[in-house]
Parts: C-alpha cells; structure tokens; sequence
C-alpha cells in the first residue's frame, strides 16, 4: 500500500506533490498527447477494491507496476496479489516496474530533474518551490550525514529486473520478443519528480503506435497502465482519439 | 463542500394513500408523463396525475390528484411496476406472477395464448429494444430456483417468449440494454450478451450482504454496487470509462442525472459529481425505500409518501458554486455541462463563467489564473478597468454589463481599504493592460485602454509611461493631460502633446520644465532634447519661435538647432541667410553657425567666408583692446590665421583694409598679403618689421605650396634677397650679421628650392665655403645628379630610336622608290628632289607635306618618332 501511485499521477498531471488521501476505488485522468488522450487509471490499493482491478486494466495497453523501493514488501506483493489483475489487459499490453520514493534512497533522484527539463507548462510559482525544495534536501543533513539517516535502499533495480522476467513468464511472452528490462525498470520519485516524465512519456511513446495500429484494424483502442503494490494499484490507460 | 444541485419537492402525501393505516407501505412506483402509479403491499394499484405548478418566485410544487386504485386480488405485495405507454399497459409483478393491466382502468388484460409467467423475482425493460417495433417492449425476466435469464417481448395483449439464456449463477437483478444483459449474480457482477452468449465477468461482488444495483445510465453503460460502498461504472465490453464514485455500504438505490449520481441509503440522499467523483451535496431522507428515475424525472419514495428530486437549473448551480468561490468546480460543472446545452447557448455561458471566474481570482489576488480566465473568456478589458476609479476616459462609452460580473463597487470596496493590496492588483492591472494593449483583445476601445494605462503608468511612476507615448498610441488627450499634471508628468505630457500633433504645446510644456516654472525630473537632459527635437521638427515657424529661447540658454548647444538639423526630404530646408540674418544678435552662435558652413559643410560662398574671417578678426581686435587672457588671444589669432590661410574665398582687399593699421597683426596681414601674391611685401613685413624668420621660411613653404618649381624657385629667392639685400634701416637694431645667418640657414634647409647657379653669383664672397658646406653639397648632388639623369635619358632615347629604326628597316627591307612620276599622297604633285618623308606603311610624301601633316596631328609626337628620312 502507499508505494505512492496517486502521487506519482499527481506529479506528471500538475506537476506538483502533495498530501493524497487513500484512494477511493480508483480515480481517472485524462491526459492529452499529441492529439491523443490517453486515460490512465490510478487504482486503489485496499483489500476491499482488490476486485475492481481487473476492470480498470480490462484491455489496458500498458500497465505500471509499481513499489517502493524502501519496502522488500511491496515487490512481493505487486507479484502475489496484483499481478493477476493485468490477466483482463490487452494481449499486446507493455509492463513496466516502478520504483517509486527514490529520493529516500538516492541522492541523484532528490535532484527534481525531470519536470525541469519540462519547464513549458507549469506553473512557475510551483516550479520554484520545487526547486528550493530540492536544493535543500531534507533539512540538517549534509549528503554524507545524510546517508545515515535514509531509509535502507530494500529493493535493488536488479531484483526490480529479475520480477520483469518473471512477468513476462507469467505471461507466456518470450525475452528476445518483448521490450527490455533495462528499459521497462524505472525508478523515480514522485516528490522531486525524478524520472516521472521520462516513466509515462517513453511508455506513451512506446504504446501510442500499437493502438493506432489497433484503430485501423477497427477494434476498440484500449491503451492501459496499471501499477500497484501493497495494496496494488493499477491505472489504466486507454487512448482514445481526440 | 455542499452545491444544491437538487431540491426534494413533495409529491404524494401520506394522506393521500394510505390515510393512518399504519401497516400499509409503498412497494413500487412507476411514473411516465403525468400518470403516477404506486403500488403498495396490500395488493393495491394507486393511479395519481400528478400536475407540476411552478410560483411566480420560480418555486416548484406538485399537485397529485387520485384518479384511481385497483385492488389485485394477491393479497400480496406488488413488488414491481413498468409502464408500457404505447401499449397503454403496465407490466406487474406480484406474488412471483407476472401479469398486464390497463393503465387506464387497471383492469387484468389476459395475456392472451402464453400461460402466466410465474415464479418471477425480477424482470426489467429494455430501453434500447433491439426491436424497432414501437408497439413491443422488450423485456428481460429473472426467475427463482432457475440459473436463465429469460427474454420476452410484450404487445398490447401478448408476452412472448423470444430467448433463454443461462447463466454460471442464479441471477437476482438485472438490466437491459440492446442485447446486453446486466447481472448481479450471486457472487459477481457480469455482462451477458443474449444474442451470442458472450459473457464478460465484471468484478465479485457479494449479493447476500448487499442488493446489488445494476442500473442502466445511458447506451451500453451501466452503474453498478460495488464492494466497499463505491459506484462502479462499466461499459458493455465490461470496461470502466468513469471514475468510481465513493457511496455509502449501504445504498438502496442509484441514478444518473447528469452530471450527477444520485443515490439513496437508509437516511440520507447522496449527490455526486461524476465529473469530479466529488460528494456535492446530501439530503436527510428518513425511511428511504425507492430511488428511481423516469424519463430524466428522479422520484422517490419512502415507505409512506412520495416525492420528487428536482434538479436546480444548471446556471443557479453554477451561480452557487461561484457564489462560493468554488471556482474550479463551477468550471468543471459548466464544462461537464457543453454537450447538454445547444453550443451557442453554450459558447455565451461558458464566457460569462470564465469571466465570472477570472473576476473572483483577481479578487483572490490570484492574477494568474485570472488572467488566463479573463483571456478564455474574452473578457471586455473595460469590464476590469471599470474597477478602478477614473480610470476610463470620461468620453468611454462603456458600461458594466449586466448582470454583474462580480460583486465589488470598486477596487477600494474590493481591497477592503488595504492599500498594500490594491497596489498589487495597480500592478496587475498594468501588466495585464501592457500585454494586452497590441492585441485584438482591445478593438474597439483602444482609448480607453491606453488611457488606462497611461493613468496608472503616471500614477505608478512607472518606466514605461514613456514607451507608451513614444509609441503608437490612442490616449485620450483631454483625460490624459490633468492626470498627467497631477503627477508631475510634465515631459510625458510633452510627448503627449506631441503624439496630439501639438508640437507648440509640448514645447512650451518642456521649456517651462527647463526654467524650472515646473518640477519633473524625468529627463536631466531636457534642454538637449529639446534642441533634438527642433532638430527634426518640421515646423519651421516653431523652430523659429523657439530658436531664441534655446539660443539665450546655452548658444553653443542652442546652435544645433541649424547645425544639426536632420537634413531630409519632407523637412522645409532652412535658408542659411535667414539664418545668418536671424542669428545676428546671438554672435557666438553665428560664429559657430558660420564654422559650421564653413569648415564643416565647406559651402563655398564669399559673402560666409569673408563674414567668418571678420568675426575672427573682430575677436582678435577685441581681445587686442583688453590684453587679459594670452591664451585666448593666441587661440583667437590662431583661428584666424588658419582661416586666412587655408580659405581663398573671403575678400582679401577687404580684410586687409581692416588690419592696414594694426601693427599687432603683422603676421595676419602677411599672409594677406601672400593671398594677393604680394610676397615681397609680405616677406618685407616678416623680415623687417616682425624679424620672425622662422616665419618667413615657413611663409615661402605655405606660398610655395602647390605651385610649379619655377614660382616656388621665386618665392624663396625672393626671401634670400631679402636676406641679403641692404640692410633697411633696422628700426630695433638689429644688425646685419643676424639676417645673413639666417639666410645660410634658408640655404642650408631648403637648398632644393634655389637655382643653385643664381645663389652663387649674389652671395657675398666673403662667406666661407664651409658655412654653406651643406647648401653647397646639396647643390652639386642635385646637379650631378640631374646632369647623370639626362645622360642617361639621352642615353635612353638614342638606344630606343636605333632600336626602332633598326624595327622598322626591317620591317620593309625594299628600298622606298620615288620618281618624278609619282606623285605625292598628300599633296598630289610630283617629286622634284630625292628627299622624302615616308609615311607610316612606307608611302612617300614631300617633306614639307609630311611637316604639315605632322603639325595638324593629334599624335605629332608618335608620328615623328616612327617616320624617318630616307
Ligand atoms: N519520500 C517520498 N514519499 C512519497 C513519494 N510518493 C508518495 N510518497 C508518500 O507516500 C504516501 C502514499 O502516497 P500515495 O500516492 O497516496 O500512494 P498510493 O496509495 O500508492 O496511491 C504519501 O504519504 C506520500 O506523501 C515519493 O516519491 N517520495
Ligand atoms: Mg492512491
């Protein structure tokens, strides 16, 4: 639970972050790419939603599958109870393994890197706080001190790579035809927005064609991301045209 | 958080159905049109019209009247009711049997062939009949103790059995659309297609904990319980297109009325957005039992009465909202709302909100999102300026559009008096005007925002006040020029005045800011701008009016006037007489006027210089009477002497008549004298009479100067005489011996000017040879020199004479032959003598023939070298 999935789609929508409530079922956003929308899905994690997974990633074209990477826990659980929602997702359906709240463990991601380089959009008075906030990381800590004080970095990207294996096994899908792990294993932070933009602009990037694709041959156009841990999330996004 | 979407209106009052008869409940309701009919659990059928009566206030009451009731007979609970108004029928269910009455007089029509359908727990009616018969309902049928879903279709006296189809679980609620069934089954929800048997699982769900909802919202969708109180949507391919909405356990009942869900639990209607998912408002409801929507209309009932939940119209809940300050909702609503409202209805609301919006944010001092609103909304920009006191132009025909956009008298009423706020939305105001200024945004009221701005700009002391009035602009003058008089704007007024094309005006403004009549510091440099500015002004009369006031200022700056003057086509040319003529009182600047003609512009006119040579002169004399300043004598002769010097224009005779008897001149009157190629007078007076002889040397060199060598020769012959002529009477004793010197000296420097020949035979003999050593050796050089250069030119041509006669022999190695017989080419008569001239291409002519022809020739020269005697 909490891996920080509302919080990442927080992050990429309106570029900023702040206090989420427990999500509620499941909550929708609409974001436009190019003249596409996409709609995305933020699934909920409590145990009372589990059910509803499966209709949010119901011919889902990606999904995102999200932990935490200061929780071994979350890993685990994103394989045992989350990753037979994806079942109802498209055939084609691309996966990708997040790493969510790097910047506990990572100095590098404490840095707001991406939504800098995408100044265009946002609100230059957000802009500034993010960026005094990430040019003072938590507060007394020089970088060295600060190491003692982080939480233990519990999952390693590789072990994040290893899980992607498994789930294309899960799938029946072969290595050599499928995307890279190294390529499909994120980590970021939705705090400082560390390689937020990079995560849902690559798999737009990567999904967009396979649902043009799918238009033409006339089938209904479902794109979809789902994502979870702990309580599992998944978000779903389905392209629709403009 | 709460928006009163929905108001709940009475409708069937207690009275009416039941009386006091306590254990009587509503069962079912079913309404079309007017017709009202409630079925209750003592088998009875009540028929009610139900008149809707809106107050003048605009309030909403309804009226039922009881037309009818029907006992059926069952002594049980009718448990459902559907009407089937075209067939004139309802559909009811009661005691599991499934039977048609009449909806006029209720009456039981016998569904004529097919036995009674029993056993029913549920059926429903497609509202999206695959059928496109209108006199058949299609209707889907759930039955106890079998796991199929039965479909029927209903004429007006038959119920047919058209499809069955099983299911994996006993269904207990279904829903209906095309082909599409809806079912909560046991233990899940799922999507049954009867036509093809494909069936989509949607998601678990436990139906002995909760009743299951499926309700059918609109084509192919449908809103359904799920587990942890929330409202699922799912399409027809089992796909959910909406955000979930967040309801309580245990809801009893659910519509859609766009944008919202309404929904019924035990206490209390919910109301959410389903644009947002936000809870928007709820109503207390005791007893809640029925929630159901007909025909757009939502009904409810409780188990004694019944009502109607009546929906606000959708601007006054947008009203609200705003009334609020919810501005973000209000938009979301008025955008949810674009495919309810025909577009250009649309098109003017969604402005006015916009607007509206815009309006609360600034009031909010949230000056982005106002400005974005405000630029969406195409708000008149006056609407925003009309806030801000005096600012439009009294001539604005503008008026605040009604009704209001906002609540606020002014900005003072706004800020509440915190001057630190309405100073910060001055600020905004400005910013918003200056982006806004050069778009179309402002067509049509130009004036009244360049006005605008030009108050604040003033008001604010704001740089670019000045930007505004040097550029295109629609200021209004008769507003703008009191407020810029209030603040001390003097030169912007100026510029004002100007871009009026009331260039006096300006003028006089700036020139009173000059001699201080009035404070505005803007530009420490107002003097100069001025005299810029008449530079250029094209106005010659104005140039005229202020010339004098400028000249009086400062002459050396005020002078630019005509010096400076940006010499154009458009621009009257200043006559330079006039000029002179104007400038007589103002001697300095006529004396830089004239330099500037002069030396600056090189007119070559006599009447300038000579003007120019006598002012010089007519400093230099002054100066001469009251001796203080040497320097600024020397540097006053200085000027003088160069004039004289270097100009031929001025008259000489005229200057020279002026200086005649200034023996403090000398020098001056030397080179007039060297003007009118006087040189032994002005020699005479450099020698004797100043006894400068550096002078003198360098009064031949500056006569000398461009002249051929033999008036140079001269010239300084000329002086040595001088030198060396009888000593005049030396009026300040000095002797002889001084003047030789210098003439060795003259020798010895410029030796290259003499005829070294001419010196020898008048020096004195006794000088020594070793005093004039260098003269001497300069002059044997030089004539060595020119005589080895002569050989060898001779030397030269002879060489290239024999080379051309040796060309040209053999050119034509045959002798040239001449007889008496032949004639001469030019003259025509015969040879007499031997000698010839052969002509070029060897045509003999007479000598003296050749001589003439030699002599008429452009090209004598040529033709003598080629020819030749033979
Ligand atoms: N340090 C850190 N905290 C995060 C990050 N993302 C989310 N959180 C926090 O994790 C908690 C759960 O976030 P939320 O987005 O609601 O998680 P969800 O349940 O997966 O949707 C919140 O307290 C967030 O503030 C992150 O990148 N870094
Ligand atoms: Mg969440």
């Amino acid at each position: 639970m909490n891996v920080g999935k509302t919080s990442l789609l927080h992050r990429y929508m309106d570029r900023t972050f702040k206090d989420t409530i427990s999500t509620v079922g499941g909550a929708f956003f609409l974001k436009q790419w190019g003249p596409y929308h996409i709609s995305i899905w933020d699934t909920a994690g409590r145990e009372q939603f589990h059910g509803l997974g499966s209709m949010y990633c119901r011919g889902a074209a990606a999904v995102i599958l999200t932990y935490d990477v200061t929780s071994w826990q979350s890993l685990a659980e994103l394989e045992e109870r989350f990753l037979s929602l994806t079942d109802t997702a498209h055939h084609d359906c691309i996966y990708a393994i997040v790493g969510n709240k790097a910047d506990l463990t990572d100095t590098n991601a404490q840095l707001a890197q991406d939504s800098d380089g995408h100044s265009g959009d946002s609100d230059s008075l957000e802009r500034t706080d993010e960026q005094v906030l990430s040019a003072c990381p938590t507060p007394p800590a020089s970088p060295v001190s600060l190491s003692g004080l982080m939480p233990h970095k519990q999952v390693t990207h590789e072990d994040a790579v290893a899980l992607y294996g498994r789930i294309l096994r899960y799938k029946g899908l072969e290595e050599t035809s499928s995307l890279p792990a190294e390529k499909m294993c994120f980590e970021t932070s939705a705090k400082t927005g560390y390689n937020v933009d990079t995560l849902f602009e690559t798999l737009f990037d990567l999904v967009l064609p396979s649902i043009l694709r799918k238009r033409n041959e006339n089938q209904g156009c479902t794109v979809n991301l789902e994502d979870s841990r702990g309580g599992g999330g998944s978000k779903r996004s389905r392209s629709g045209c403009c | 958080m709460s928006v009163k979407a929905f108001e709940l209106v009475p409708a069937v009052e207690r009275d009416l159905l039941m009386g006091d008869k306590a254990r009587i409940n509503i069962e079912c309701i079913e309404c079309c049109g007017k017709q009202l009919y409630v079925g209750t659990n003592d088998c009875f059928i009540h028929h009610f019209l139900l008149d809707e009566v809106t107050s003048s206030k605009g309030k909403l009451t309804y009226f039922a009247q009881k037309l009818l009731h029907k006992y059926l007979g069952l002594k049980k609970p009718v448990s459902e009711l559907r009407a089937a108004s075209a067939l004139q029928r309802l559909i009811m269910l009661c005691d599991g049997i499934l039977f048609l009455v009449d909806m006029v007089s209720l009456e039981t029509v016998p569904s004529g062939g097919g036995a009674k359908i029993r056993g029913v727990t549920a059926f429903c009616v497609n509202e999206n009949p695959v059928d496109g018969d209108p006199f058949c309902v299609e209707m889907a049928v759930l039955s106890s103790k079998r796991r199929t879903v039965q479909i029927y279709t209903v004429n007006k006296d038959r119920v047919q059995l058209v499809k069955e189809v099983n299911t994996p679980e006993q269904p207990c609620a279904v829903s209906l659309d095309g082909y599409f069934l809806c079912l909560a089954l046991s233990t899940q929800y799922m999507i049954l297609n009867y036509n093809t048997g494909a069936s989509q699982d949607l998601f678990p769900y436990n139906s002995e904990e909760r009743t299951p909802i499926v309700k059918r919202i609109s084509r192919e969708e449908f809103l359904l319980a799920a587990p942890g109180g929330l409202g699922m949507f799912a399409n027809s391919e089992g796909v959910s297109q909406r955000a979930p909405v967040n309801w309580s356990e245990s809801v009893i009942g659910a519509a859609v009325c766009f944008p919202y869900v309404v929904a019924l639990d035990e206490n209390f209607i919910t109301i959410h957005s389903m644009l947002d998912q936000q809870l928007k408002q709820t109503l207390s409801f005791r007893d809640g039992h029925i929630l159901q929507d007909f025909e757009g209309k939502v009904i409810l009932a409780s188990t004694k009465a019944v009502y109607v939940l009546v929906p606000l119209p959708l601007e006054r809940q947008i009203q609200d909202l705003l009334a609020s300050h919810r501005v973000e909702e209000a938009l979301i609503l008025t955008e949810g709302a674009q495919r309810n409202i025909p577009k250009d209805r649309f098109q003017i609301l969604y402005k006015r909100i916009l607007q509206q919006a815009g309006f609360i944010q600034f009031s909010q001092l949230q000056f982005h999102e106002a400005k974005d609103h405000f630029r969406k909304g195409h708000l008149d920009v006056r609407e925003l300026i009309s806030l801000y006191p005096l600012l439009l132009p009294a001539s604005s025909s503008f008026t605040r559009c009604h009704p209001p956009l906002h609540e606020f008298a002014d900005l003072n009423h706004l800020a509440q008096g915190d001057p630190e706020k309405v100073l910060r939305c001055k600020k905004f105001l400005i910013s918003y005007l200056g982006e806004v200024r050069s778009t179309e945004v402002v067509n049509g009221c130009r004036e009244d925002v360049d006005t605008a701005l030009l108050k604040l700009y003033a008001e604010q002391d704001h740089a670019s006040l000045l930007d505004l009035l040097a550029s295109d602009n629609a200021c209004v003058l008769a507003d703008s020029v009191p407020w810029l008089e209030k603040y001390h704007k003097y030169f912007a007024l100026g510029l004002l005045y100007h871009c009026n094309g009331q260039d006096s005006a300006a003028l006089q403004m700036w020139t009173r800011v000059v001699d201080g009549d009035l404070q505005d510091h803007t530009r420490s440099d107002l003097y100069e701008y001025i005299v810029d500015f008449l530079c250029s002004a094209s106005n010659l009369d104005l140039v005229w009016k202020f010339a004098d006031w400028a000249l009086h200022k400062d002459p050396t700056i005020g002078v630019h006037i005509f010096t400076k003057r940006i010499a154009s086509k458009v621009q009257a040319e200043l006559n330079p007489d006039d000029v002179i003529n104007y400038l007589g009182k103002h001697s300095q600047a006529l004396l830089l006027y004239l330099e500037h003609l002069v030396l600056e512009r090189r007119i070559k006119k006599e009447k300038f210089h000579t003007h120019l040579a006598v002012l010089y002169l007519e400093r230099v004399l002054l100066l001469l009477k009251s001796p203080t300043d040497e320097e600024q004598l020397t540097n006053a002769r200085e000027r003088l002497q160069a004039m004289l010097r270097e100009s031929s224009l001025y008259r000489v005779q005229f200057l020279l008549g002026k200086i005649e008897n200034c023996e403090q001149l000398l020098l001056e009157r030397a080179t007039l004298h060297g003007k009118l190629e006087e040189h032994d007078k002005a020699l005479h007076i450099l020698v004797h009479k100043l006894r400068d002889f550096p002078s003198a040397e360098a009064y031949c060199l500056w006569a000398a100067s461009s002249r051929d060598a033999a008036s140079r020769q001269q010239i300084f012959h000329l002086l040595l005489q001088v030198y060396l002529g009888k000593p005049q009477m030396a009026p300040d004793g000095c002797n002889g011996g001084e003047m030789e010197m210098a003439a060795v000296d003259l020798l010895n420097r410029h030796g290259e000017a003499f005829d070294a020949v001419r010196v020898l035979k008048i020096l004195p003999d006794g000088w020594s040879l070793q005093l004039l050593k260098p003269f001497v050796g300069r002059a044997i050089r030089a004539s060595m020199h020119a005589c080895r250069t002569s050989q060898i030119a001779v030397g030269l041509a002879r060489s290239e004479n024999l080379q051309l006669l040796h060309d040209r022999l053999k050119e034509r190695k045959k002798p040239i032959v001449i007889s008496e017989k032949k004639g001469c080419h030019l003259c025509h008569n015969t040879f007499s003598e031997p000698d010839v001239v052969c002509l070029p291409g060897g045509v003999p002519v007479h000598t003296h023939c050749g001589a003439q022809r030699i002599r008429d020739s452009p090209t004598k020269r040529q033709l003598t070298n080629s020819s030749n005697h033979t």
